[in-house]
């Protein structure tokens, strides 16, 4: 079993560096791509991170044509798990000084720096491991167990898949619909349970009487409790009269079991409390909303 | 322990007379009562102004010290603000809370007054609020597992406070109709110390 596993590490190996070499030295996209790269803090230029990473990518090439060339010389699988020990602390490097920065690895615009590109850094360093020690060229073991070579080789294709973020869509999230098939959907279904604060707000915000003392609020809502039936909703807010501006606490009260859902149109007791003299303000100080004029129609 | 016993005794007792005055002599604006029976009959006149006088101002950015109530903001474009917090300043963190929860680090939205001496009178503080659009990616028992373009995202379920709304309806704390791959609108709290987000709504299918 190992034998043929490090025989066709170099097969496996090259097809990975010559995929992503390519992309580096070739993609149009590299530019764009170094540019979110810790390399540009490092090299302290856009284009010469440009340039680093088109070079990493010929040096994969050239990696890639030796492993496939001579695949039971040392040097090209001691070459490959040198690069992958460089990539893992290029990658520990940018993940301790900038967590948020690209990691350019797979030469597609990737998210952070996350457990995947480490393992697919761990990879390429077992990968020139397992090819440096090659005993007999991957074209004759091929021929020689074809049945194992290539479950092998779907072992190391499937093991590349889930490294990479970028076939997700294939495999990972219909896997992921088929087990909440199965099993159901996790989340809480709350069935029956008690109407959310939000929701109580949200009916406020929609209410006519939200409109009405709008001018008055200030805040957003500063505190919530619920009272004999009533959920009341506390705002900051100020009013003026001749004496000057007042600071006061504008009260709602809504039936707590009522949502935009239930109750389109909701009855809301308003009242505004002076914060000084704790006394009820009148609300004469409330702006009724004006009723719709209607707009003049073409005749 | 017995200061905090008392304090938490006077907020009940408040909250009791305040009931009292909400519940008791209150105006009550229903469909019938004032206006119109659209919400469209707000937008018939302008609004009035909060407060002519004031000058209404904005802040946003990292919070780089706490000192009392005041908080020592640096703003995204290298500006420095000094947000004063008052007993009638709202705070938002995931919830509404008090200043307590507010940490050295946090990123903040502010609105309030210019003050004459430069610091700003909060009105409202929202702390560390993001609104992302993404897509469903995975759905585990306390988590979402979230892509915003190419990036990836966890949005954590919290108990008793994250919210869905479905096809622009009521928020519910139902969350079991989430689907994997749906467009969703996330609003919630970023977490500085590892980038994820406590979800407090999610707004699917709209």
């Amino acid at each position: 079993m190992i034998p043929l596993v490090s025989n066709l590490a170099p097969l496996a190996c090259a097809v990975l560096l010559a995929l992503t070499g390519a992309a580096k030295l070739f993609g149009r996209q590299t530019a764009q791509l170094a540019a979110n790269t810790v390399l540009v803090r490092v090299l302290n230029d856009g284009r010469r991170a440009t340039l680093a990473l088109r070079t990493l990518g010929g040096a994969e090439l050239a990696l890639a044509a030796a492993l496939l060339a001579s695949p039971e010389a040392l040097l090209p699988g001691i070459g490959t798990a040198v690069l992958g020990a460089g990539f893992t602390g290029y990658l520990a490097y940018a993940k301790a000084t900038a967590p948020e920065s690209s990691c350019g690895c797979s030469a597609r615009a990737e998210g952070p720096i996350g457990v995947r590109s480490f393992a697919r850094a761990g990879l390429v360093v077992a990968g020139g491991l397992a090819a440096a020690g090659a005993d007999s060229a991957w074209w004759s073991q091929v021929s020689r167990r074809p049945g194992g070579s290539a479950l092998v080789l779907a072992a190391a294709a499937a093991l590349l898949l889930c490294a990479s973020a970028d076939l997700d869509h294939v495999w990972l999230l219909p896997l992921r619909r088929a087990r909440i098939r199965v099993f159901g959907n996790p989340l809480p279904s709350a069935a029956g349970e008690r109407v959310p604060v939000a929701a109580t707000v949200q009916l406020l915000e929609n209410s006519l009487a939200w409109q009405t003392a709008m001018p008055v609020v200030r805040s957003a809502l500063l505190d919530h409790w619920d009272d004999e039936g009533w959920r009341v909703l506390r705002y900051a807010g100020s009013y003026q009269d001749a004496r000057g501006t007042h600071p006061v606490s504008v009260l709602f009260a809504l039936d707590l079991t009522l949502t935009v859902d239930t109750a389109p149109h909701p009855a809301v007791r308003v009242s505004l409390i002076d914060e000084e003299t704790e006394e009820v303000v009148p609300s004469s100080v409330l702006t009724p909303v004006p009723v719709r004029t209607a707009l003049p129609l073409a005749t | 322990m017995s200061h905090s016993q008392e304090s938490g005794g006077r907020r009940l007792d408040r909250r009791r007379f305040l009931t009292t005055a909400a519940v008791g002599g209150a105006t009550i604006v229903g469909a019938s009562a004032l206006g119109g029976l659209d919400a469209e009959a707000a937008f018939a006149e302008p609004m009035p102004s909060l407060d002519a006088a004031i000058p209404a101002a904005f802040a946003e950015g990292r919070i780089v010290a706490t000192n009392r109530n005041v908080l020592d903001v640096a703003g995204s474009h290298g500006e420095r603000h000094l947000i004063q917090l008052t007993n009638a300043t709202s705070i938002w963190k995931l919830r509404t809370t008090t200043a307590e929860a507010i940490e050295v680090g946090d990123g903040l939205y502010a609105r309030g007054a210019a003050m004459p001496d430069g610091t700003i009178a909060a009105d409202a503080v929202w702390v560390n609020i993001v609104n992302v659009y993404v897509t469903i990616r995975g759905i585990a028992r306390d988590r979402l597992h979230l892509t915003h373009g190419n990036e990836e995202l966890v949005g954590h379920i919290v108990p008793d406070t994250t919210t869905a709304s479905y096809l622009g309806g009521a928020l519910t704390a139902d969350l079991s109709r989430t689907r994997i791959g749906q467009e969703a609108q996330v609003l919630g709290a970023w977490r500085p110390a590892d980038g994820a987000i406590d979800i407090a709504r999610v707004s699917l299918g709209h």
